[in-house]
């Protein structure tokens, strides 16, 4: 009884050191592309939230259930295995431009991401700006390195890198 | 060119000998600071100069910001040193860093400028601190990853956001208790004390919406109504002589702004990138924009952008971010 209360007093000395954590904190990643095209003929191919497996070459489908309305949800199957999951939050087709929000534990080490793609430009140029906010995958200390901030912005760059590249292909070959 | 080493040695003595006056001048303007998380770092951006004039590194992660004029200091939070650092308004250097708990991130001062508190996010706790001496002074176990903290107008009540219990809780500080607690909407995160109104603004993130609550008899918090914002507001700020509540909204990239007498909304700002921290002061308003990394000056009355001034990488400004050091 006594080891017990000696013990469970010990826990209680070393739990705030074990909850000691900072937590971590928020990240971010904007990535850039200027495509020779206009504004609205790049807008078409990348408007609709579930076409993004048409332009993005690490999806394999992305069907949402409630198209373009706000609250609708796409089903993300990555080429090779993995899935996300991912919420219409906010559609401004004037403003060429809408956010969605990752449900967490997807295929991305993040948790609590919001990202939002923009298409804006003059004449025959146009530039595409992705930028997305989002926490590491691991939520207390000392994370793994594949679940740490660097993991974090690395696996957030890389999509968009890769969809935006695409996308300027797709479009100046037409 | 040649050398003229007496000559050199009058003008320094010359600008030694303006230096009190100069900085008399200088310590006359108010002053922002606003936390750079991405940077360890805090932007101090002079209001009259409209120029930053200095860039302070601080602990780890800074957040939370309150500039305290009559103590002539300003506390930062900073969760990744568990720490809260001290900066000098005068000097504008850190002078002392103090053990807060774990995580903390929100943070405002008593209105005499004796008290700041801190909520201890991962500790459960608020923790009061004297400004003069920076001891410990409160301690007080309170819920759920409490975020923003307001002090009452008498200095005598501490409110504090319980964010994962949707809750504001009230703590008499001579008693060092919570002595009531009132529901909000859901995911609290700031809080702004109207002062002649008599009332708490809570800043429901999941909600989208700012409940406000009448504290005329702060152990007994009245929820009075409810007002729509946009997505995920995460800071508040009175202006225009409290005639115009700014609301930043993260998620819409806008600043909602309201009537706090008819408690409607009367205005939505656009333009900005994942707004957080709002501050006003005087004819302005400063919005910290996270995602850009700038800072935006605005007109009170009407919103009007006036100007953009990059700040760090990161930067939160998530308090009442606005001081000039009291006369000594």
């Amino acid at each position: 009884m006594l080891s017990r209360r000696l013990a469970l007093a010990a826990l209680t000395l070393l739990a705030p050191g074990l909850a000691l954590g900072h937590g971590p904190t928020r990240q971010k990643v904007t990535e850039k592309i200027a495509i020779d095209a206009p504004a609205d003929v790049v807008w078409t191919v990348i408007k609709d939230f579930d076409a993004l497996a048409k332009w993005h070459p690490a999806f394999e489908a992305s069907p949402a259930d409630k198209g373009n309305a706000e609250g609708s949800v796409r089903q993300l199957k990555l080429q090779g295995g993995g899935a996300l999951t991912e919420t219409l939050e906010r559609y401004n087709a004037e403003g060429r431009s809408y956010s969605y929000r990752a449900k967490d534990g997807g295929a991305l080490p993040v948790t609590n991401y919001t990202s939002t793609l923009t298409v804006s430009g003059e004449g025959n140029k146009s530039v595409v700006e992705w930028r997305g906010a989002f926490y590491r995958g691991f939520p207390n200390n000392d994370p793994p390195p594949d679940q740490n901030d660097e993991a974090a912005v690395r696996a957030v760059t890389g999509v968009y890198q890769a969809g935006l590249a695409n996308l300027r292909r797709l479009v100046e070959k037409r | 060119m040649p050398h003229r080493p007496a000559r050199l040695l009058r003008t320094l003595s010359a600008a030694i000998a303006l230096g009190p006056a100069l900085l008399a001048s200088a310590a006359a303007a108010p002053y922002a600071y606003i936390t750079n998380q991405g940077e360890h770092s805090v932007t101090v951006f002079d209001l009259a100069a409209r120029k930053v004039t200095a860039t302070v590194p601080v602990a780890q992660s800074p957040a939370g910001v309150v500039a305290v004029g009559r103590a002539g200091k300003v506390f930062v939070t900073a969760p990744g040193s568990n720490a809260v650092s001290v900066i000098d308004m005068r000097s504008q250097r850190v002078i002392d860093t103090l053990p807060a708990g774990a995580g903390a991130v929100g943070i405002d001062a008593a209105p005499d400028g004796t008290r700041v508190y801190v909520a201890d996010w991962f500790g459960g706790r608020l923790l009061g601190f004297d400004t003069a001496t920076h001891r410990e002074t409160l301690r007080v176990a309170v819920g759920d990853a409490p975020a923003g903290v307001a002090v009452s107008a008498d200095g005598r009540h501490v409110f504090v956001a319980e964010r994962d219990n949707d809750l504001v809780a009230v703590i008499d500080v001579a008693a060092a208790a919570v002595v009531a607690r009132v529901p909000t909407g859901s995911h609290p995160f700031a809080l702004l004390l109207d002062a002649p109104r008599a009332r708490l603004y809570a800043l429901n993130v999941y909600s989208n919406s700012v409940s406000v609550i009448d504290v005329r008899d702060a152990a007994r918090p009245q929820r009075l109504a409810v007002v729509e914002v946009g997505k995920a507001p995460y800071g508040a700020a009175l202006a225009d002589g409290g005639r115009r509540l700014y609301v930043t909204n993260q998620l819409d990239d806008s600043v909602s702004v309201i009537d706090p007498e008819r408690l409607r909304l009367v205005q939505t700002l656009g333009g900005f990138a994942y707004p957080e921290g709002v501050a006003s002061v005087g004819d302005r308003v400063l919005v910290v924009n996270w995602m850009d990394d700038n800072l935006m000056v605005l007109d009170a009355a009407t919103g009007r952008p006036l100007q953009t001034v990059a700040t760090g990488s990161n930067p939160r400004g998530f308090g009442a971010f606005i001081g000039e050091p009291a006369p000594r």
